[in-house]
């Protein structure tokens, strides 16, 4: 397991909610509600955090939920509780996932990428326990393309990544890199915030 | 494109404040006299160090990019402006106040432009 990444968040959990749980997630809920309404099968979640997200997945779902922080795991109880389906958390690093291959239906991250130290290596994992033409679903914050924005996020960078997420990753071609075929890519935000659906190789 | 009143007023107050108070440290620290270019990049880095409010302060309430992006913006554009202005004649309160609070105005409907131009689905095969 990456140390280094879950001392990070262990230290960010107690200010999470704070900082996200009010403005940001009311301003996503329409977006991840209608994102995540079409889960289905067996599914994966990553990286579940506190469990902000909980209350927006459709009821009576089989999801397992990952996280390299247990201290975030630790806060997600309550909500992984109120919510009326199946949900199991586990403390485990995306580079080195134990699960046999081709065990998901789907896989939903949920501003992940920005974090994991090596994107293409975490998504290549996800591809190995998707099934073939399993889905992946992702909700998260990336680079721009554009100016002025690409000059800000570039600038904020370097600070940014110390307390917690890179802000200027390209997790579009990394999905790609990884060997997934794209599928879809919305916009929610400019070109910061996205969501991206990819499908993993068939036989 | 948001259209829920709480997240456009929160938008628009959010920038007008950080406009306004980099606006003030910047006029504060800038004389009248200084070189206009160091008295806009002295603005700036006021500016940035100012725009560390919008996602401590505001981000919480009202939205995380769609407060950090804009408010960086704002917070340094209105540094720069006003470091150059400082430098060029003293500036009253009423002055600042007003060109700050236009400025954040200015810059939140520019985001809410930029945004529904790239708003919505990209590519569907690929």
């Amino acid at each position: 397991m990456d140390l280094v990444t879950k001392q990070k968040w262990d230290n960010a959990a107690a200010t999470f909610d704070f900082m996200s749980s009010y403005g940001p997630e009311k301003r996503w809920e329409p977006f991840k509600r209608e994102f995540f309404s079409p889960m289905q099968g067996k599914i994966l979640f990553l990286a579940v955090g506190t469990g902000l997200d909980i209350p927006f997945f459709p009821p009576d779902r089989d999801i397992v939920g990952i996280d390299i922080s247990s201290k975030m795991l630790e806060r997600a109880t309550n909500r992984v509780a109120q919510y009326q389906g199946n949900i199991e958390l586990h403390e485990m690093d995306v580079h080195d996932l134990p699960f046999p291959n081709g065990t998901f239906d789907q896989v939903f991250t949920s501003c992940t990428f920005c974090s994991v130290p090596d994107p293409v290596r975490g998504l290549e994992t996800l591809k190995r326990v998707l099934k073939p033409g399993g889905e992946l679903r992702m909700f998260e914050h990336t680079g721009s393309r554009y100016y002025p924005f690409k000059l800000l996020l570039n600038m904020m960078n370097p600070l940014s990544k110390k307390l917690g997420p890179e802000v200027n990753r390209d997790t579009v071609s990394n999905v790609r890199q990884a060997g997934f075929r794209i599928r879809q890519v919305n916009h929610v935000f400019l070109d910061v915030v996205k969501t991206i659906v990819a499908e993993a190789p068939g036989e | 494109m948001e259209k829920r009143l709480y997240f456009l007023l929160g938008d628009v107050l959010s920038n007008s404040v950080v406009g306004i108070l980099a606006g003030l440290a910047t006029a504060s620290l800038v004389g009248t006299g200084w070189p206009m270019l160091i008295g806009m990049l002295v603005g700036m880095a006021i500016g940035m160090l100012v725009s560390f409010l919008g996602p401590i302060v505001f981000s919480p309430l009202f939205g995380a990019h769609e407060i950090m992006l804009p408010t960086m913006l704002s917070s340094m554009l209105a540094g720069m402006l006003f470091g150059m202005a400082a430098a060029m004649q003293s500036l009253s309160m009423g002055t600042i106040v007003g060109i700050g609070a236009l400025l954040g105005l200015g810059i939140t409907v520019c985001v809410w432009i930029s945004n529904a131009r790239l708003h919505g689905a990209q590519q569907t095969e690929h």
